[in-house]
């Protein structure tokens, strides 16, 4: 467990050792390449607010995108003419570029915070439909049939059998997307927006501050990073029974 | 329908033991393109252990399915003499799920006839006494997978009880198991069938060993290879308890293996 932590954060260490280093010794400019020093000195009050702003709008939309996507997947398996309806329709959506999108969105929800949460929506909702629509059929036939023995009603089929059975397809799409939560959300500040990690990107890189636009993409990665270990803290407490053997 | 063809058919009800619990007439039954069982006639009545004995891939599982309506019947019946008899069914796997305790588990077919409600007192200290019958009574807050094989079919044996069947269909309940596990099962098995502790009277078994079929069951009913039709209906007959080295049984045993053999 320890090594799991330590062997990464020594590498990472030694890495920026080495870019400190050689942007001092070459005299890299700091529009260049600003050095880790310049970099963590850039971090401010101001920065930690555009990182809340975006962590805020790609959780919402995440959440929100989540709760549709499973409450669709549920409807999918169990009505099958919505699945062969709708699911094309949202394949058409997925295959959608977000960034040729986010314009659109702007115009309809303005530059507030609704533009972000639905770019967010948009490019979270798939991969939980998909993966939940496939654990939601995962369930062995055999184990269908045990409950057709036991005269369960359909209701119940899928409360106590397909919806627990789904949960390790679940969490792993929403690690997926809780990735892409955070570049959904940056896009739609992209697009238009006055703050946010996005804008402050934007705008330092406008402006050649690149150091500020280090530090925003950093930002970026930990609001990703963050949401990632929080959804693999859960599922670790919830689908504890699931370790590959699922005999 | 014509007096001489109701007269037969009276004849024919007339002639089944009064007993019979379940009567299987003249079953077909189709696995997509596959015939898997054909034209099948017998019965099975109250209180006896019976066999369907036949090669692998026979068409027994699916004629175990038919009478637990798991599967559509093609042509012919199954006829419950009670229509509220109670049937349970144990498969081959264990089939536990794998987020509940055996406890838990055990309790699912009480959850499920009570739909909506929780379970009661009542229903817990019937799981607890059944794990105990299964020998499972220190493991009733473990999960599936810190069980063995042989602990998770224990367990999926006590979830049967659990639903208070009269009749026990099994399908091949211990196959996959090693074979020393397999026999204490056997006759853990036919331990509980004889006690008086559950309403359970009636067994239908699905297998594949001869010694098996012979020492556990009073009547076997060997089946050809697919679609399944009716070699012999065997009366077992030796006195129980048995050993698989009875000399009754093991004649039995050797009738068996040649109607099997005759028939390759």
């Amino acid at each position: 467990m320890t090594s799991r932590v330590q062997s990464p954060l020594i590498f990472g260490l030694l890495a920026l050792a080495a870019w400190q280093a050689i942007v001092m010794a070459a005299d890299i400019p700091e529009y260049l390449l600003p050095a880790p020093s310049a970099i963590i000195a850039n971090v401010d009050r101001t920065l930690v607010v555009q990182l809340a702003v975006t962590f805020v709008e790609a959780l919402i939309g995440f959440l929100i995108a989540s709760a549709l996507a499973f409450g669709c997947a549920i409807m999918f398996v169990r009505f099958n003419t919505l699945e062969e309806g709708l699911f094309p329709i949202a394949i058409a959506v997925k295959t959608t570029p977000i960034v040729a999108v986010a314009p659109l969105l702007v115009i309809w929800l303005g530059t507030g915070w609704w533009s972000k949460i639905v770019a967010v929506i948009l490019i979270c909702f798939f991969p939980v439909l998909v993966n939940a629509v496939k654990g939601l059929k995962a369930a062995d036939a055999e184990y269908r049939e045990l409950f057709q023995t036991l005269g369960a009603s359909r209701a119940q089929e899928f409360r106590k059998l397909r919806i627990p059975y789904c949960l390790p397809y679940l969490f792993s799409a929403l690690k997926i997307s809780s990735s892409l939560a955070v570049v959904g959300a940056i896009v739609g500040e992209f697009v238009g927006a006055t703050q946010g990690l996005g804008y402050l990107i934007m705008v330092s890189s406008a402006h050649l501050e690149t150091a500020t636009l280090f530090a925003a993409i950093a930002a970026a990665a930990l609001a990703g990073i963050l949401m990632f270990y929080v959804i693999g803290w859960t599922e670790e407490r919830i689908v504890f029974w699931h370790s590959g053997n699922m005999e | 329908m014509n007096a001489l063809a109701l007269a037969a058919q009276l004849e024919a009800i007339t002639q089944f033991r009064p007993e019979a619990l379940v009567t299987i007439e003249n079953l077909k039954v189709r696995f997509g393109d596959v015939v898997a069982v054909d034209g099948l006639d017998f019965s099975l009545r109250r209180g006896e252990f019976v066999s369907l004995l036949g090669p692998s891939g026979c068409g027994k599982s699916t004629l175990l399915r038919s009478i637990a309506r798991l599967v559509p019947v093609a042509s012919g019946r199954v006829v419950l003499r009670d229509p509220h008899l109670r049937i349970g069914f144990m498969f081959q796997k264990p089939l536990l799920l794998p987020w509940r305790t055996t406890l838990d588990n055990v309790l699912l077919p009480a959850e499920i006839q009570l739909g909506g409600s929780v379970v009661d007192q009542t229903d817990h200290a019937r799981a607890r006494r059944l794990l105990d019958m299964v020998q499972l009574g220190d493991f009733v807050d473990a999960y599936p997978h810190q069980l063995s094989g042989g602990m998770q079919q224990r367990a999926a044996l006590a979830r049967a009880l659990m639903g208070d069947p009269e009749i026990l269909l099994l399908d091949e309940p211990f196959g996959a198991l090693d074979e020393l596990t397999r026999e204490v099962l056997n006759e853990e098995l036919i331990h509980i069938w004889q006690s008086r502790e559950t309403r359970l009277h009636t067994i239908l078994m699905v297998t594949h060993s001869i010694p098996e079929a012979v020492t556990m069951s009073d009547r076997v009913i060997v089946l050809t290879d697919r679609p399944a039709r009716l070699v012999e209906d065997v009366e077992v007959g030796c006195p129980r308890p048995r050993t698989p080295d009875d000399p009754q049984a093991v004649s039995v045993m050797k009738h068996i293996r040649a109607l099997v053999r005759g028939r390759r």
